[in-house]
Formats: structure tokens, C-alpha cells, sequence
């Protein structure tokens, strides 16, 4: 199913955001924050695996309900999970489409990976997992 | 010991009411301060010493060594980006600035991925504004527009807006009336008098609508702008035009979505429109405590805020092509100082694969998930815990952060000094 | 120790009467000294125009709005780009160019000292940052009192001496030197989007007057016995008609100091307007000129217009609003809690535009119709009417009626009637030049006794050498010839060392700060005054012990310390 994906700062990402290697942070910033039927229509429960994809690939979140999104948009904590897929391209303002992304959400069995796993995946190599 | 009246290095609110008690090198209660602010003053799992990357491990060495890293990277680089600045105080990004200028590097810091637009727009049309006292002895009228001040800045509702005290408001909290203009309905908007949900992507529209409305053309206006009826739009037209004085504060969700800096430029028209009428403002809410101060910084000293390139020697500004995305994006520096900020956590995947494929130093107290693509990482002093120096509130008063207890690790500024000084040597004829 | 010997200067210093008197200049230590010995090194001035290092005694340079200047104006900082060369770092701008463009700038011209017009206190701490990264002048910042909610509580109570310590306690707070008054009552009016139209117009809610706040200040201001008189922009700058204004607020000023004037009114061309409307807009230089040179204790400054591209700033926010709804370009608004405000719009004057033509008059006028150099300053309210660039073709302007007339030949075709300046014959001398770019603004600001503004034995060796021999040079024929001259200097010596030659910057520099702390009576302090404190603490959005600027904002620290009156 097709998603507008909207990044954005919440508490619980400033609070562990200081702690990028913890697994509360990873957490967060894989929360993929849904409106409850749109869960109901992609047979998503609270907490359930999701692979969404975007422009630049894919990666593995965890739906959450809420009722702050309208259908058809997801939200999600700004990290680098967001940062995976997106598009770097800025139309020359420096500022990438940090909020109007288009993403395809489907169910999936795989669990997100942690935030070195994803550094690792792209060159990096993690200090301190 | 408790240090009270400390100032808090999180978000651009720069509290400076904290009382934090300090039993030897360890911050064990923190008062007054916000969940982000306590965190952070409680903050554990530093970096011991600077760390290097040999192959697939991570060594220890010396501040000597990884300086004399650094110094030797950023002299031998031919593109170095310096980039993040807004996680440190004043004192260093002048060092940083000098450091550009002095191998012909491009500088950046995080405002070209947060309010960088609103810049761009401020280019254009200036910017009314004032300081956050001003709003909070005389507003009757806040509004938040893309912003959402109880996840990201918790205390502004509180020092500056909702909850506090006002001079010229008997009631403030009955007196002031708060609209809240967002895609979601945040927790903010839970607490507004008005909330307007904007279908995703239509504020420049809504802002183009109010426009209309304040200046009489009303009759322009169809049933509904960007899933907003006219009758709430005419509603808080009024709202606006009625407050004896009015505040705009806008967030990301101005600068990020499509418009970007010309949303917020259709935003401020409106407020310079509505200074006709009466006496309006309008802010931006800055993330990091001190991303205001490194845009202050780049000012004085290069003439610009952020995204200087002095390839050519001089200071040449360009956003879209001075920025860090988009130099990192088209695989174009060879060398990176990362100075305050986390880009790996931030960026978009292809700038984290240039970032694996050239040297990296990195200044930060923490490992974070830059510290994956770092050949060297140095850990510093923490600004307003172990350090201390000038940082700009977001709305430009300056404010010298405290040190609350005394550690051994080198400040930013002090890091920052001695590689530049060891890249002025190398540069002696 | 390090000598220096200055030798075959052609010396002008009017603070000691010296004129064209050819000598040597013995330095030692950033002192000027009776002799040196024989070791010293020797800069050959070989008969060129030598004087004391030039005081600008009002530019915006530094601090909150000079960099919001900066900051909303990419375009300017275009139009002048230099790189890093030697010890002179890169520079970007040119009507509000970066710290390091300043403070190269002019030190080229031969500028040793500057006054900072406007600091708000809150703010402070930036423009002592901008300071410390303008390394070749020694600063002072005149602090704004214009909307400042204790002051004007206090004037309400008719308490002067509180009027006193709250400006004693905030100059030694934020490291100012001077008090400030910006369209007195007009930045508090501001905040509510209003304004006062001239000194009798009451501030809403505190209903005090802009004439009772200048007449306390002035009287507070000598209480304290600070260096410089209360720095005044009148109210209503820019309208016609406002020199009614303008003589009104000079009216309320006595006598006050026998060492000073008593009122420094700054950028006086821009109050100087008649006429009731733009359609009628005039100069009425002759009646403020005429007041002024009767009265000792009034100093004014030009404000001189030259015609071009600059920026606007000032403290008057509502006056920048009235100017954007004039220009349609882009408006920058500051205001600040509890204290004052500022407004920024960048404008251009041309000669085709009439009231341009009228306002490049005025300034002119000014300060060839004030009798005495002593009590009219050369400046152009940098950037306000000019960026001090400019300043070598001002000079050269007043020194030369031809030159003046080459000008008005293509300023707008009506501006004759509206003006005297085509009549006016004088021409300025280098001597008066001397005091009007240097002796006069250290007297001025209270500095001379701090070894400012002149050579004596003893004095700051701060000295500018221009490539002028003024045997030589006919001022009223050869124009040209002053203006290169004043535009790059022979040699710049600050502080006793060669910063300056033939246009490049030799050495970082380390400026100093004035500053000013007032000694109160124990009762007269307000960091212990508790309706002070409590006020203070209810309603700034910083907390009082956050608020004072630190002294490692200052890289020299000169404070000044007074007793005062209390």
C-alpha cells in the first residue's frame, strides 16, 4: 500500500538522541507511526514488522497505531531509518523531501535491524554495539 | 554542590533556570529542566579517549596523535567539508571558520537540513521578529504553524507562550489565545484554542488564502483550501487581525515540505502584511541550543549563515550546491570534520555512502552512528556540562553556557585550536 | 620594550594646537613618549599629513543587528569579496561588511577607534563577540535606554537617582560605555506597533514623555559622571517637517558639563527635514545649524547621504516599518523585551530622486553651517547614509566648493530651490577636517584624557599617516588628490605597531574595549535592590545572574571607572 511518510521530531527521540547506540533509540526512530484502519487494511497489529520502501531502498520498521496520522500518511521519528530510503536529491536548497516522500508499506517477517547494522550495511563499522 | 541558573545545551530554548546537583564528576538530579534536558544533563556512555579505525577494529590513541590525524587529513584534502557546528558553542565555530578558510574548504552547519529554507527566505523578504520576552509579556494571540513545541522544544508553552506569565496580561493563560496549524494532530494541538489540519503539503496555499483574507479579498477565497473550510480560514484571519499582538513560530513542517523556503517566505508576507493592522512577529523555533549561534558566527565572519565555500579563497555562497547533502550527494569532498552533529543518523543513505568511502574525523563527546564511518573520533567536553561558552538562543540572545563540573577532556574549542594550529605551521613557507 | 620613531611627520593635532608643524613622534610601548633612543625603528613620514588615529564616534558595526544586516543580505556580501591574504583573513560585503571587512577597512583609511551606535543590553554579549573579531580598532558600544521599563518606571516616580543606578548597574553589567536614547519612548510605543510622534506624546502605559525621558537621562547621565554626554536620536527621524522636533529635544538640554557637551545628537541630516509633506520636503539646516552653534553643550553628528547602495539599521523599528512601506524591498524587525528594538531595510539613494538630492545636501550643510568643527563630527551614521568608504569624498566635499558644485550639477534639477548649499562658500581646512574625523569625537566621547584623539606624551600611539603633502595638495582645486589621500594611508600605527601600509592589513591585532562602571552608594545597587531584582526575574526570559557579560568577552580590557552623585 502506497504512503505519504512524514518525518519529525518527538520526545522520546531528543531523549535518546544523545545515545544514538541504544536500543530505545532504535526503537524509536523504527517506529512507524499508522492510522488504525489503514493498519486494519494491511492486517497490522501494534508492534507488527513492516518493510517499507522508498526511492533509495528499503528497510525494516515496527507499525505503531495512532490517531494523530490521517489515512494514508505514516509518520515516523526522524533517524536514520527514515534516512535509509530517502532521497538526497535537495532542488538545490540544501534541504532534502524530509516530509513528502512517497513509500510502499507491506507486512513482513523480518525484525528492524539496529542502527550499526544499517551503518554497516552502508561501509561503516560500528564502535560500540 | 548545585549550580543553579545552569543553561541547558539541548534545544534552542537555552533555559537558563536549571538547578543541577553535582556530586564529584557525576550530574545526579537536574531541576526545572525539560525530559530532553535532563536526559542530557544526566547523560552517561562517554567515549573514554580518541578512537581510531585499523582495518575492522577500533583502536585507542592519543589526543596527540588524533589531532595531528586530523590536521594531517584536512591539509592533505582537496574538497574538505566541515560540517555540524551546532551541537558546540561560539568560541569553536570561530575556530572552524578560520580552519575553512585557511585549507579552502566548504563549512556547513546543520541549519541547511533544518531552517536553511527559512534563510533563503529571510534573503528575500526579511524577517519581523523579536525576542521571546516580547511575545511572552504581550501576546494574545500564538501561533505554531509546522512545529510542535511539546515533543521537540517542551518548555516553550511554559517560559514563553501558553503557561507563562505575561506584563500586560492579566490572565495569560485565559488572555492568550493559541492556534495550531499542522498535517497531524500533534499533542500541541491538543492543547489549542483553534487547530487548522493541513492537508499534507497545502500550507503555502493556506498561507496564500490568509493573505487574501487580511487584505479584504475574501470574496477570492473557495470553500475550502488544502482540506481547510473557508469558515476557519475567515476565522482565524480575524483571530489575527483582532490580537493587540501576535506571534508566528514555525517549525520543520514549513521548512521540509514542498515550498519549503517559499512557504515560509508566503509565511512572513503574511506578517508583514498583518503589521498593517496591528503588531505581529513571526520565529523560527531552532532546533540544537546553539544552530542559531553558528549561523551568527558564519555571519560575522564570512558574511554568510551557512554553506561557505572558500574553494576560491573568498567566501562564495550557494545553497544546493555549498551544502552538505549535496556535496556529499554528488560524491564531491574527500575529507570530512565533523563537528556537533550526528549526519549519519540525519542524512539520506547516498551522502552515508560517500561518508564511508572518504577520511573522517569526528568531535563528540558519545559514539552515535557517524562514529561507524569515522576513521578518528575524539571525544570533547560537553558544552554547558563540562565546558563552557557562548551560545544564541533562537531568538539572538546570546548566552554564555556554564560548566557544572570539571572533567579532563579538551572543549571543542581547545580540540579545534591546536589542530588549527598545527595546519597554520604546516602552512609556513 | 619597542621604540618606534615617527620621523619628518607633518603633523595636525588640534587637541595640543599644533597645525602643519613638521616633528618626530617618539613611541615606546604603544606610548607616545618625549624621545626614544637610538635603537628604535624608524618609520620615515618624510613630510606627509600626520594625525592622531581616526575616531569614528558613530558607526554600526557590531552586534545583533549589524549581522542580521549581514545575514538577510546575501547580495551585499557579494558586492565586496576579498581572500585570505597574510595575516588579513577573507572579507565579504560592502555596506555592512563582515568584522574582519571593517576592521581592514578602516584601518586602510587610517580609523584607530569606533563607537558602536547602538547595543541593546540584552544582546550585549554579540557585539562584544563582534568586538574581539575587529582586531585593528579599539570599541566602545553606546548601550540602548530608549524603551527601558525600569527607567521609565522610575521617570514616572520622579526618581532621577534610580534613573542613574539602573543605568549604572546595566553599563557595568553589559560593558557599555555611552547611554543611548533611540526615538526615546518611540522602540517601547514599537511593540505594541505604534509609535510617538514628537517629545511631548506620551508612551503608552507608562505615560512618561520622550522629553521627560531625555531630560532625565541627560541629568542622570551627569550624576554619573560618565566620560560621554547622553548620545541622542531624536524622535521622528526622516519625516518632513521633524526639525521642529529636533530643536525641541536640543531646547530641553542646559549646560550641564564645562569638560563636554551635555547632548550629542547623532545623524542630524536626518532630522534636519522641512516642509509638510515629500511633496514640499526642504532642508532646514540653517535653523539647526544656527542653534547649535549658539549653544556649547550640543555636539551633533552629519549622518551624511552619498548616493549609491546601502543598508539601513537602526534601533527605531518603527521607523524602518514607515521606510519599507515606502521602498516595497525587504524589512527586518528586532524587537527586544523590556529594553528597546531595531529595524533593518536596505535602500538605495539616487541622484535623481529629489529628497535624495535634498538629504546629501543637508548633511553637507550641517557641517558647513555649524561654526565651530568641534560641535559637528563627520560620520554617515555608517551604513545609514553611506558605508564610511565613503568618508574620503566627504572630506574631500567640504574642502572644496568646486568639487561641490561638479556634484550638485547632477544631483535632481529641483534640489536649488530646496536647499542653501549652493550658496554656501566655505571650505573646510585640513585642520578642521582633523577635528572633525579625530580630535573632535575623542573630546566628544570623553576620551581624550584616555590618551585618545591626540599625540601628547603619554597618549594611545594610534596614528595615521596619509601619502598628502599639504603644502603641496590645493584641497579646493585638487579634490581627487584628498580623496585618494584619505582613502589609504601611508602608514596605520596602532597601539605603537605598523598595522596598516598602502592599503594591507600587516599584523592580526588585539583590540581593547571601553567600558564604563559608575561607583553607587550600597543603596543605589541594583543587583540587591528587590523590587529590581523581582521585576527583573518575573518578566526577562533570562534569569538576572545570566545576564551580565562576562569579562572574557573582552580581549584589552579599558574600564573606566567613575563616582557618582547618588
Amino acid at each position: 500500500m502506497k504512503f505519504l511518510m512524514i518525518t519529525g521530531r518527538t520526545v522520546n527521540q531528543g531523549v535518546t538522541v544523545e545515545n544514538k547506540t541504544s536500543p530505545e533509540y532504535a526503537a524509536e526512530t523504527s517506529t512507524c507511526f499508522m492510522h488504525e484502519f489503514d493498519m486494519m487494511e494491511l492486517g497490522l497489529d501494534d508492534g507488527d514488522a513492516i518493510r517499507v520502501t522508498g526511492p533509495c531502498g528499503d528497510v525494516v520498521m515496527r507499525v505503531s497505531a495512532s490517531v494523530e496520522v490521517e489515512m494514508g500518511t505514516v509518520f515516523v521519528p526522524y533517524g536514520p531509518y527514515a534516512n535509509h530510503i530517502l532521497s538526497a536529491g535537495t532542488r538545490s536548497t540544501g534541504m532534502p523531501d524530509f516530509k513528502s516522500h512517497m513509500v510502499e508499506i507491506e507486512p513482513t517477517d523480518e525484525a528492524p535491524k539496529l542502527v550499526h547494522e544499517l551503518m554497516e550495511d552502508l561501509g561503516g563499522l560500528a564502535y560500540d554495539r | 554542590m548545585i549550580v543553579k541558573d545552569a543553561v541547558c545545551p539541548f534545544c534552542g530554548c537555552l533555559c537558563d533556570d536549571i538547578e543541577v546537583e553535582v556530586e564529584g564528576d557525576r550530574v545526579v538530579a537536574v531541576t526545572n529542566a525539560c525530559e530532553l534536558g535532563t536526559t542530557k544533563f544526566m547523560g552517561e556512555k562517554r567515549l573514554k579517549n580518541p578512537i581510531q579505525r585499523v582495518g575492522d577494529e577500533w583502536k585507542d590513541i592519543t589526543y596527540d596523535e588524533a589531532i595531528r590525524y586530523a590536521a594531517d587529513m584536512l591539509l592533505s584534502a582537496e574538497r574538505p567539508l566541515l560540517y555540524g557546528w551546532s551541537g558546540t558553542h561560539g568560541e569553536a565555530q570561530c575556530v572552524g571558520v578560520h580552519m575553512a578558510e585557511l585549507i579552502h574548504g566548504v563549512i556547513d552547519n546543520t541549519s541547511s537540513v533544518c531552517h536553511g529554507p527559512s534563510i533563503l527566505a529571510i534573503q528575500e523578504v526579511g524577517h519581523p521578529g523579536c525576542t521571546l520576552g516580547v511575545v511572552k509579556n504581550r501576546a494574545d494571540l500564538v501561533i505554531y504553524w509546522g512545529s510542535n513545541p511539546i515533543d521537540a522544544h517542551p518548555r516553550h508553552l511554559s517560559r514563553y507562550t501558553r503557561y507563562a506569565e505575561g506584563f500586560f496580561l492579566d490572565n495569560a493563560f485565559r488572555d492568550r489565545k493559541v492556534i495550531v496549524v499542522d498535517v497531524r494532530k500533534t499533542e500541541t494541538a491538543n492543547i489549542a484554542d483553534e487547530f487548522v489540519q493541513v492537508r499534507p503539503g497545502g500550507d503555502y496555499a493556506i498561507l496564500s488564502a490568509l493573505r487574501a483574507i487580511v487584505q479584504g479579498k475574501t470574496e477570492t477565497i473557495p470553500r475550502t483550501v488544502a482540506g481547510v473550510t473557508r469558515e476557519q480560514l475567515i476565522r482565524v484571519a480575524n483571530l489575527c487581525k483582532s490580537a493587540k499582538f501576535g506571534a508566528v513560530y514555525f517549525g520543520l513542517g514549513l521548512t521540509m515540505t514542498p515550498g519549503k523556503y517559499k512557504n515560509i517566505r508566503n509565511a512572513i508576507e503574511l506578517v508583514s502584511e498583518l503589521n498593517r493592522h496591528t503588531k505581529f512577529t513571526i520565529s523560527a523555533m531552532r532546533g540544537h541550543y546553539n544552530v542559531y549561534g553558528s549561523n551568527e558566527v558564519n555571519t560575522w565572519m564570512t558574511g554568510y549563515p551557512f554553506g561557505i565555500d572558500f574553494s576560491r579563497g573568498i567566501a562564495f555562497y550557494n545553497p544546493g550546491e555549498t551544502t552538505a547533502v549535496d556535496i556529499l550527494a554528488r560524491k564531491e569532498c574527500d575529507a570530512a570534520l565533523i563537528v556537533g552533529s550526528d549526519p549519519a543518523a540525519h542524512f539520506p543513505r547516498r551522502c552515508l555512502e560517500h561518508l564511508a568511502e572518504i577520511p573522517i574525523v569526528q568531535l563528540d563527546p558519545y559514539p552515535n552512528a557517524t562514529t561507524a564511518f569515522c576513521n578518528v573520533q575524539i571525544p570533547v567536553a560537553v558544552t554547558g556540562i563540562d565546558a563552557e561558552g557562548t551560545a544564541y538562543r533562537m531568538d539572538g540572545v546570546p548566552i554564555r553556557t556554564r560548566r557544572v563540573l570539571w572533567s579532563d577532556y579538551l572543549s571543542d574549542e581547545e580540540v579545534l585550536s591546536r589542530m588549527y594550529a598545527l595546519m597554520q605551521e604546516a602552512q609556513q613557507p | 620594550m619597542t621604540e618606534l620613531l615617527v620621523k619628518n611627520a607633518c603633523v595636525i593635532d588640534p587637541l595640543r594646537g599644533i597645525n602643519g608643524d613638521v616633528m618626530d613622534i617618539a613611541i615606546r610601548d604603544g606610548k607616545i613618549v618625549e624621545e626614544v633612543s637610538d635603537a628604535a625603528e624608524v618609520v620615515d613620514a618624510r613630510g606627509m599629513l600626520t594625525m592622531p588615529g581616526g575616531i569614528d564616534s558613530h558607526t554600526h558595526i557590531c552586534g545583533t543587528k549589524v549581522n542580521f544586516g549581514r545575514y538577510m543580505s546575501p547580495e551585499d556580501m557579494r558586492a565586496g569579496r576579498t581572500p585570505r591574504r597574510g595575516p588579513m583573513h577573507a572579507t565579504s560585503g560592502y555596506s555592512v561588511p563582515t568584522t574582519y571587512g571593517n576592521s581592514y577597512r578602516y584601518s586602510v583609511m587610517g580609523y584607530t577607534t569606533l563607537l558602536e551606535g547602538a547595543m541593546a543590553p540584552l544582546e550585549a554579549r554579540h557585539t562584544h563577540e563582534e568586538f574581539t573579531y575587529t582586531p585593528l580598532q579599539d570599541t566602545m558600544a553606546n548601550t540602548l535606554f530608549d524603551g527601558n521599563w525600569a527607567i521609565m518606571e522610575a521617570i514616572r516616580d520622579g526618581d532621577i537617582k534610580r534613573v542613574a543606578a539602573i543605568i549604572a548597574w546595566t553599563l557595568s553589567a553589559v560593558k557599555g560605555f555611552g547611554v543611548k536614547l533611540t526615538n526615546p519612548g518611540g522602540t517601547e510605543a514599537w511593540q505594541w506597533g505604534k509609535n510617538v510622534s514628537c517629545i511631548r506624546d506620551p508612551v503608552p502605559y507608562f505615560e512618561v514623555t520622550p522629553a521627560e525621558i531625555i531630560r532625565s537621562v541627560v541629568e542622570a547621565n551627569e550624576l554619573l559622571h560618565l566620560p560621554h554626554s547622553v548620545h541622542l536620536h531624536c524622535n521622528n527621524l526622516g519625516t518632513p517637517g521633524n526639525y521642529t522636533c529636533t530643536l525641541g529635544s536640543m531646547g530641553l538640554i542646559p549646560d550641564l558639563n564645562p569638560k563636554r557637551q551635555t547632548l550629542y545628537a547623532t545623524h542630524v541630516q536626518y532630522h534636519a527635514y522641512g516642509g509638510s509633506g515629500w511633496k514640499d520636503f526642504c532642508s532646514k539646516s540653517e535653523p539647526i545649524a544656527n542653534f547649535v552653534s549658539m549653544r556649547p553643550q550640543i555636539v551633533i553628528d552629519m549622518g551624511q547621504v552619498m548616493f549609491g547602495r546601502t543598508t539601513t539599521m537602526t534601533a527605531d523599528g518603527p521607523m524602518e516599518f514607515n521606510l519599507y512601506r515606502l521602498h516595497h524591498d525587504k524589512w527586518s524587525n528586532h524587537d527586544v523585551e523590556l529594553e528597546t528594538g531595531s529595524g533593518i531595510i536596505p535602500v538605495v539613494y539616487r541622484r535623481k530622486n529629489l529628497v535624495n538630492s535634498i538629504m546629501w545636501s543637508i548633511g553637507l550643510e550641517l557641517a558647513l553651517l555649524t561654526k565651530s568643527p568641534w560641535q559637528c563630527l563627520l560620520t554617515t551614521d555608517n551604513p545609514n547614509g553611506a558605508p564610511f568608504v565613503k568618508y574620503p569624498e566627504i572630506i574631500a566635499l567640504l574642502m572644496s566648493k568646486r568639487y561641490r558644485d561638479a556634484e550638485f550639477a547632477t544631483v535632481h534639477p529641483d534640489t536649488g530651490s530646496r536647499v542653501p548649499l549652493p550658496a554656501i562658500e566655505r571650505e573646510l581646512d585640513w585642520n578642521e577636517i582633523a577635528v572633525m574625523t579625530r580630535a573632535g569625537a575623542a573630546r566628544a566621547l570623553g576620551i581624550q584624557d584616555l590618551g585618545k584623539g591626540h599625540l601628547a606624551p603619554g597618549a594611545d600611539a594610534d596614528i595615521a599617516i596619509y601619502p598628502l603633502k599639504i603644502d603641496e595638495v590645493d584641497p579646493s582645486a585638487e579634490y581627487q588628490k584628498v580623496i585618494d589621500g584619505f582613502s589609504q594611508t601611508e602608514y596605520t600605527i596602532k597601539r605603537g605597531r605598523v598595522v596598516a601600509r598602502r592599503g594591507e592589513c600587516l599584523v592580526h591585532g588585539s583590540n581593547a574595549t571601553f567600558w564604563v562602571r559608575p561607583k553607587v552608594p550600597e543603596n543605589y545597587d541594583m543587583s540587591k535592590d528587590p523590587d529590581f531584582i523581582e521585576k527583573f526575574e518575573r518578566y526577562y526570559t533570562v534569569r538576572m545572574s545570566n545576564y551580565p557579560v562576562q569579562e572574557e568577552y573582552l580581549s584589552r580590557n579599558r574600564c573606566i571607572e567613575t563616582e557618582a552623585d547618588l
